[in-house]
């Protein structure tokens, strides 16, 4: 059993052109600001009490259906739109400046 | 959610089942060499990333954002949504493959029930894992209970009882929280006076006794904030009794010096065991918090945008008004400020006009006063295209939440190295609105003119004002110097629960209002009333009831240094 998980050689040939959006992505993983953006973005959601907010309405679905009746995939279904409303602008507007920036900053 | 695994309700589904018959842990085992912790504290699967492509894709779509699992058997990364899932395709046409690892999350998941499954033997592995990663500065993951499920949350939750010491802690604990002496590690008492100022500032003591500084994060080795964080949390932490000093004066002594290494470190050039400025230190401590700032968004260079905890706190924005003498046009420039300087000195003349320098207040009004600049200090005036003469005010744009004060009695220069006594006296609380750029330009135009630019003086953290703020203080510490220039010493006053105690170093005692008045003031800490903990004048019932303060008690705090060095 291999311990490495990257499984090489038949993929290549499908990712011949990047998305834009791929490009980004790629570009923010390597520096290693996607990691940054992920834990700042974690902090504010946490001090805006976004993630109390959500805990609480999870909580709320799996008492209504019953703990056994619900899957992860259903409740990630579910809740997902609501976490999305629930993110406040300006978390938002701080996300996309750093990420503005940093585009800027590799001169993208 | 407690112990999902571990509880007799649960019942793995028949794919953990059987993967775990046939392939048991070793499939676990495998993973935990990819398995990471991330700080603070989370697990994830890190793959391994080849140059070209640093990013784990779906073997079948190559989507590389969403949740992505790695089979447990072939460790073939696929992609999951719950409109298309590769991950359940590849578990269909596989049996045994049927379960995965959430790759960001270190989860189990079984595709063909859509649901993520538990398995003890699989947390077992991912906990001890976390026990034992630190961080890059020496700062571990927090400990895990082993048996929890809850691996990244710390500690069960345990309904608190009072142990057998609380009730004597509360009996005790009259003392005002956070009081707690400062060894003297070789003439620091510059530094301990001022960190005790810094310990009562009351936005300061909020913000590290709510663990805003995230010491877990902290990517500094030698970080100013993280050792604040441990003065804080050891100042506060109720530990003072008289009886037993050695064990906690150690501490004490281990985290004082961290900080003092730390400072040092800092302000390389300040370095050396003699006696230094409390001021510059107070102004080096300021920077060194800011350059250590977990929050380089808020960061900047520009004292004026920066808004760090100390820039929040402690800065002001003093305006200077330039007048031509020719034409009356003025230039205006606004300069951030830690604190305010005042001048001790006056000249003959000045003392028969202005209320004399040896109060706060006739200080204040010395340094707000037009001044008229030399013949040799004529500026360039933009409306008559030519050099003139000018009268210069300052006044106060915008005042800080803490407002500290500078009495300069220090000169270093060339040819004078010498300090001066004279006896300043201050108010307890302190209005400045007068000395506020909406009222200098008021008194300056006569009334005449209507002063539109008066918002956002009063300080807040938004010009629109909406915290309310005023242009009252009230006085929470004072640090003042005794002695000569060399060999002097330094103690620090605060101001708790309206009573007074000076702190001189390690000895804390409760002093009444009038030593404190009588005191040579070098260092001037105003909050702004309405975050003041002092603005009651009533004092609290229970320090006149209570019956062991007596005027001058000493709360007993020892500093023997001999003592630390054995124990």
């Amino acid at each position: 059993m291999r311990a490495s998980l990257h499984r090489p050689g038949e993929d290549l040939h499908k990712r011949d052109e990047p998305s834009l959006q791929e490009a980004i992505n790629l570009k923010l993983v390597e520096s290693g600001e996607k990691e940054k953006l992920k834990d700042l973005l974690r902090e504010r959601l946490i001090e805006c009490g976004w993630k109390d907010e959500l805990k609480a309405q999870c909580r709320a679905f799996t008492r209504k259906r019953g703990r056994s009746n619900v899957t992860i995939d259903e409740l990630v279904r579910a809740i997902t739109p609501k976490g999305r409303a629930l993110v406040p602008d300006d978390v938002k507007a701080e996300l996309l400046q750093r990420i503005r920036t940093f585009l800027l900053s590799v001169q993208f | 959610m407690a112990t999902k695994s571990s509880s007799p309700s649960y019942r793995p589904c028949e794919h953990l089942v059987d993967y775990k018959s046939k392939h048991s842990t070793r499939g676990f085992r495998v993973l935990q060499r990819c398995i990471v912790v991330l700080p603070p504290g989370r697990p994830s699967v890190r793959t391994l990333s080849c140059e070209e492509d640093p990013v784990p894709r779906c073997a079948s779509c190559a989507k590389s954002h969403g949740r992505l699992y790695a089979c447990l058997v072939c460790f073939t990364i696929s992609c999951y949504s719950s409109s298309s899932s590769h991950a359940r395709s590849h578990a269909l046409e596989l049996p045994g493959h049927e379960l995965a690892i959430d790759l960001d999350r270190a989860e189990l998941f079984c595709c063909i029930c859509n649901d993520q499954v538990y398995d003890a033997d699989f947390d077992w592995v991912v906990v001890s894992l976390a026990k034992c990663t630190s961080f890059s500065n020496g700062r571990t993951a927090p400990p895990l209970n082993v048996y929890s499920r809850k691996r990244n949350r710390g500690a069960e939750y345990k309904p608190w009882e009072p142990s057998s010491k609380d009730p004597l802690v509360l009996e005790r604990g009259a003392a005002p929280l956070g009081l707690r002496g400062l060894t003297n590690m070789g003439s620091t008492c510059f530094m301990n006076s001022v960190l005790q100022a810094l310990l009562h500032t009351p936005p300061l003591r909020s913000y590290f006794l709510g663990h805003r500084h995230n010491k877990a994060a902290c990517q500094s080795k030698v970080c100013l904030g993280c050792d604040m964080d441990d003065m804080f949390a050891a100042a506060f932490s109720g530990d003072r009794t008289p009886y037993s000093p050695a064990q906690f004066l150690y501490r004490r002594y281990l985290f004082l010096f961290s900080f003092l290494n730390s400072w040092w470190q800092h302000a390389a050039n300040l370095a050396g065991y003699e006696q230094q400025d409390a001021h510059d230190f107070f102004i080096s401590a300021v920077e060194g918090i800011h350059a250590n700032s977990q929050q380089p968004e808020l960061r900047k260079g520009n004292d004026a945008e920066c808004r760090c905890i100390v820039h929040r706190v402690f800065f002001g924005l003093l305006r200077s008004d330039v007048t031509c003498t020719a034409c009356g046009f003025t230039s205006t420039k606004n300069d951030p400020c830690v604190d305010i300087s005042l001048d001790l000195e006056s000249t003959a003349l000045e003392k028969q006009i202005y209320a004399s320098s040896s109060t706060l207040l006739g200080c204040l009004d010395r340094f707000t006063r037009p001044e008229r600049l030399s013949s040799s200090e004529r500026f360039f005036c933009e409306s008559c295209q030519s050099r003139q003469e000018a009268v210069k005010q300052m006044s106060v744009r915008k005042l800080p939440v803490v407002l500290s004060f500078h009495v300069k009695r220090f000169e270093h220069s060339a040819k004078n190295y010498r300090k001066v006594d004279t006896y300043v006296q201050f108010p307890l609380s302190l209005d400045m609105a007068c000395y506020l750029s909406s009222s200098i330009a008021r008194l300056r135009h006569g009334n005449r003119l209507i002063f539109v630019e008066g918002k956002g003086e009063l300080g807040g953290d938004n010009d629109s004002g909406s915290t309310s703020p005023s242009s009252e203080f009230e006085l929470f510490a004072v640090v003042s110097h005794s002695g000569k220039l060399d060999g002097g010493h330094y103690v620090a006053y605060l101001r708790l629960g309206g009573e007074w105690y000076k702190c001189d170093d390690a000895w804390i005692t409760r002093v009444g209002e009038s030593v404190v008045r009588a005191t040579q003031a070098y260092m001037l800490y105003y909050v702004q009333r309405t975050l003041s903990d002092e603005s009651s004048t009533t004092i609290p019932e229970r320090f006149n009831q209570h019956p062991n303060l007596v005027l001058d008690e000493k709360i007993g705090y020892t500093s023997l240094l001999a003592d630390a060095v054995q124990a």
